[in-house]
């Protein structure tokens, strides 16, 4: 993200590069996860002249950008709703997209920003066609320690090829340094 | 008789006329699609300089339409290749028709004095005609044919200016009508 090289600390990005080398693999899909830092999506919006409380709101929020690669033969369907976050056992509810309008509506947010906002977000539905490759940011709220993700893709060009599932258990929240 | 061979003739090249650009699709470049979902949404934006462009007044030559953002790094690794193509196809009847996602003038004017300094770019201020084009993510590419349809979309960022994409498009810029 170029407002990442002009974000205000240099610390929070090498954080977020070192948190970057977490990536599940399979030999049809490759899924790499950059957790954000608040101050890092702060700054991302701020110099996009996103209203303070807009930003308020979502630097409170846990930022992990994701990118999809299907790096196998058949079509790949991502739906978010098959993608799920659990810690210690319990459900951890990931934000969906729609969530968020009715919340930027009653802070009269411009339409250009909800605009934005909405393109940085990984889509909830995409069929990933063979060596296509797209990413965007999922929201969760704040979870301490680490937690884990069950993604489930259909495959095949109707989605009646095998299901791949891949599971990845040491996700965490990026946080900014103290 | 002679009408009834004529006729037929004349149908048989308006067929072919027609699937010219599918029967393309069997060498197509990595990463563009066959899509068909119709007519192109209609816009009609301003550029960095308050020019206005509208989409309609392009029928009956190729566009390509290309939506993109600062933010987005497959942008910037992009927009070179675009803008080699942009000069690389001057003298072909291609229209290249970039769309900033709903940035402003500051900004846009900043990135691409960095990155593709020849280049102009319509503004979607508000962000609402991406949206009615629900391009798969950002950049997007789409290909426009003279009849106002979206033949051909690009998955992700692409190597616009290699030979294999070049020899695409201006093969398609000679093909003034579809059907």
């Amino acid at each position: 993200m170029h407002a990442l090289c002009k974000g205000r600390s240099w610390s929070a990005l090498l954080l977020a590069l070192s948190a970057s080398a977490n990536a599940a693999r399979d030999n049809r899909v490759d899924i790499k996860f950059t957790p954000r830092t608040p101050e890092q999506m702060s700054a991302f919006y701020e110099a996009r002249g996103f209203p303070a409380p807009m930003v308020d709101l979502l630097a409170k929020q846990c930022f992990i950008t994701v990118r999809v690669h299907n790096t196998g033969r058949d079509t790949l369907w991502l739906d978010l709703s098959q993608w799920h976050f659990s810690s210690r056992g319990k459900d951890i509810p990931r934000y969906h997209r729609n969530h968020w309008l009715p919340l930027w509506n009653e802070m009269n947010v411009p339409l250009a920003n909800q605009s934005t906002f909405r393109w940085t977000l990984l889509p909830e539905m995409l069929d990933y066609q063979p060596d296509e490759s797209e990413g965007g940011n999922i929201i969760l709220p704040q979870v301490k320690g680490p937690f884990s993700l069950t993604a489930v893709f259909a495959s095949g060009p109707d989605r009646r090829g095998p299901p791949i599932t891949l599971r990845y258990d040491n996700l965490r929240c990026a946080e900014d340094p103290s | 008789m002679k009408t009834a061979r004529r006729l037929l003739l004349t149908a048989l090249l308006a067929l072919l006329m027609d699937t010219a650009p599918l029967q393309a699709a069997d060498s197509l470049p990595k990463g563009l699609r066959v899509y068909a979902p119709g007519p192109a949404p209609v816009f009609e934006l301003t550029d960095m300089d308050g020019e206005s462009f509208a989409l309609d007044t392009a029928r009956g030559r190729w566009v390509f339409v290309h939506f993109w953002a600062s933010w987005c790094g497959p942008c910037r690794k992009e927009m070179p290749a675009v803008q080699r193509m942009a000069a690389q196809m001057k003298d072909d009847p291609l229209l290249v028709v970039m769309v900033n996602t709903a940035e402003d003038e500051d900004t846009v004017f900043s990135f691409l004095g960095s990155y593709a300094p020849d280049m102009n770019s319509l503004m979607d201020r508000d962000g609402q005609v991406t949206e009615a084009w629900q391009p798969r993510g950002l950049p997007a590419t789409y290909l426009v044919d003279p009849q106002g349809h979206i033949r051909y979309q690009a998955l992700g960022g692409r190597p616009w200016d290699q030979d294999e994409y070049l020899g695409f498009l201006r093969s398609l810029s000679r093909k003034t009508g579809t059907k």
